[in-house]
């Protein structure tokens, strides 16, 4: 399987540049194209990068058209209020999905599409089970969830009608020290809000663990959905404690302003991070650790600890000596 | 650090620890037949009359005696009690919540029907029961006694229960189901007992075994 034509699109992300970091160093990857409108921010030796802006179909088209990929990575997928707002985030995943998804189609050797999407497609709503595992049916309760939906809806048409194998990666909300996610800067915030009456339990993925789970999916060729979550779970209050961070316990109506005082310093709280606080986010993974071979490296407490384990000031002390 | 955790399914075992001395405070319970519970997963099948609570101190005290996590079925699903019941053990009464804890190797418990008398066991959810069967783990039938007002409470953990005939659709959960009833009816009659033969029956007609 050595020499394979490796495609992913959303590669400037700080999840898609690590994941081309790991595809680089895959002895199966011939070559590696990467799509996204941020560069990379991963120094990438051998991956070719373009710089293409969502919108830019016919020129995404042509770049994929033209590397004629046996495996497709999409990664493109914008969460409201990490990268950019909720409007822009809808449009941007939306117009991705289309010219990716289209130029695919159009490519005759491509194989095999692994897709990022998220447990927020399972939905809150009331008597949803605590922890679905990939057979619950799809009731997305949040715009993050509904655009997630959408994804795997457009990934699934392509695969039917091209027969191609469709990998779809469910990640729990994935977090890292430097992955731009709305649930991690508030979780940093000096004062964190949580729900009073609920204060409801939710796991996260480590970004590392995630990117492996992607290199692992399109490396044997996943045919099916996986939830990639970390083991554990933990509730804001805990993160909170955990992080010495001071918690604002909130009832109904606090939260209206609460959100408002958030964006304001910076740390906008959209609706699917809302759902977490109130109605908590599990997912069952047993099935990615069976398919994929490998768990999570870090429990969700682990990956919580590690958020807050972040310098404020990172000193780099050879710069000088290196320049002179 | 650790002690800001909770379990997969949001059971923050700290809080348990903490609770049961409040909880032994109200109830004083006696197990007996621990020793029937299976070092696997299990379903746990308990009696339950209206408003005593009888799967929370049966799983309370069952935890204790086994040192394994048992968690109970029925918390709602709604602010603030359903969180905070979360916190204990408790899922909701969803069929793929129970498949999920039973996969997990855990022990759960489910209540049957609310009755008005003690000593009656009421329907047994088959849709529940028979996530038993699809996990492949036994089930047991738990009798919980206690007195509405004073502290003595007992748990009797009965011997797995099978289902009499092979069936390969849902018949299999329903009968399983009625089997359940019967035989948490049967303990009922005899005390909580397993071992008196009221009908001279007994273990012909339950085919206590010791696998599924």
């Amino acid at each position: 399987m050595s020499g394979q034509r490796v495609l992913v699109s959303g590669m400037g992300s700080e999840l898609g540049s690590l994941v081309a970091v790991k595809l680089e160093a895959e002895p199966w990857v011939g070559s590696l194209v990467g799509i996204d409108s941020d560069p990379p921010r991963r120094r990438l030796r051998k991956a070719e990068f373009h710089l293409l802006a969502p919108a830019q179909r016919e020129r995404i088209v042509e770049v994929v058209t033209a590397f004629n990929p046996h495996v497709l990575i999409n990664i493109s997928v914008w969460e409201p209020d990490a990268r950019a707002g909720l409007r822009d985030a809808r449009t941007f995943t939306a117009d991705a999905a289309m010219a990716i998804f289209g130029a695919a189609a159009e490519c005759p050797a491509l194989e095999s599409v692994v897709v990022r999407s998220g447990i927020e497609v399972y939905g809150r709503g009331r008597g949803t089970p605590t922890r679905p595992d990939e057979t619950a049916p799809l009731h997305p309760t949040s715009e993050f969830g509904k655009m997630l939906a959408g994804v795997e809806h457009q990934s699934a048409v392509l695969a039917g009608r091209a027969g191609l194998a469709l990998g779809t990666l469910r990640l729990a909300p994935v977090l890292g020290k430097h992955v731009p996610s709305p649930l991690g800067r508030l979780l940093r915030q000096p004062v964190v809000p949580y729900s009073a009456l609920a204060d409801s339990p939710f796991a996260v993925v480590q970004d590392g663990d995630a990117a492996n789970a992607f290199v692992t999916a399109a490396a044997r060729r996943l045919n099916e959905p996986l939830n990639v979550v970390a083991p554990g779970a933990i509730t804001t209050l805990q993160a909170a404690l955990r992080g010495r961070r001071v918690p604002l316990p909130l009832f109904g109506p606090g939260w209206g302003l609460a959100g408002r005082l958030s964006n304001l310093f910076g740390a906008p709280i959209p609706d699917h991070v809302i759902e977490v606080m109130h109605r908590g986010r599990l997912a069952d993974g047993a099935r990615a650790v069976d398919v994929l071979g490998c768990a999570p490296a870090n429990s969700t407490p682990q990956v919580i600890d590690h958020l807050y384990a972040w310098e404020s000031i990172v000193r780099i002390g050879s710069i000088d000596q290196a320049v002179a | 650090m650790a002690v800001y955790a909770v379990d997969d399914y949001g059971r923050d075992p700290h809080l348990v620890a903490a609770l049961s001395p409040l909880a032994r405070l109200r109830w004083n319970v006696s197990v007996t037949g621990a020793g029937n519970i299976p070092g696997t997963a299990a379903l746990l099948v308990c009696n339950s009359r209206r408003f005593s609570l009888g799967a929370v101190y049966a799983a309370l005290a069952l935890s204790d005696t086994t040192g394994r996590t048992v968690r109970f079925v029925g918390r709602p699903d709604t602010a603030p009690l359903g969180p905070l019941m979360r916190r204990v053990g408790a899922l909701l009464a969803h069929p793929a919540d129970v498949l999920s804890a039973l996969r997990d190797g855990d022990l759960v418990m489910v209540s049957a029907a609310g009755t008005a008398h003690a000593r009656q066991a009421g329907a047994v959810p088959h849709e529940l029961v028979g996530q038993a069967v699809i996990a492949q783990v036994p089930v047991l039938p738990v009798t919980t006694i206690n007195s509405r007002f004073g502290r003595a409470a007992h748990v009797v953990v009965g011997p797995v229960v099978t289902a009499r005939r092979k069936r390969s659709g849902p018949l299999a959960h329903v009968e399983l189901a009625e089997r359940v009833q019967h035989q948490l009816q049967r303990m009922l009659d005899n005390d909580g007992a397993v071992d008196v033969d009221v009908e001279g029956d007994v273990e012909d007609d339950l085919a206590v075994e010791d696998d599924v």
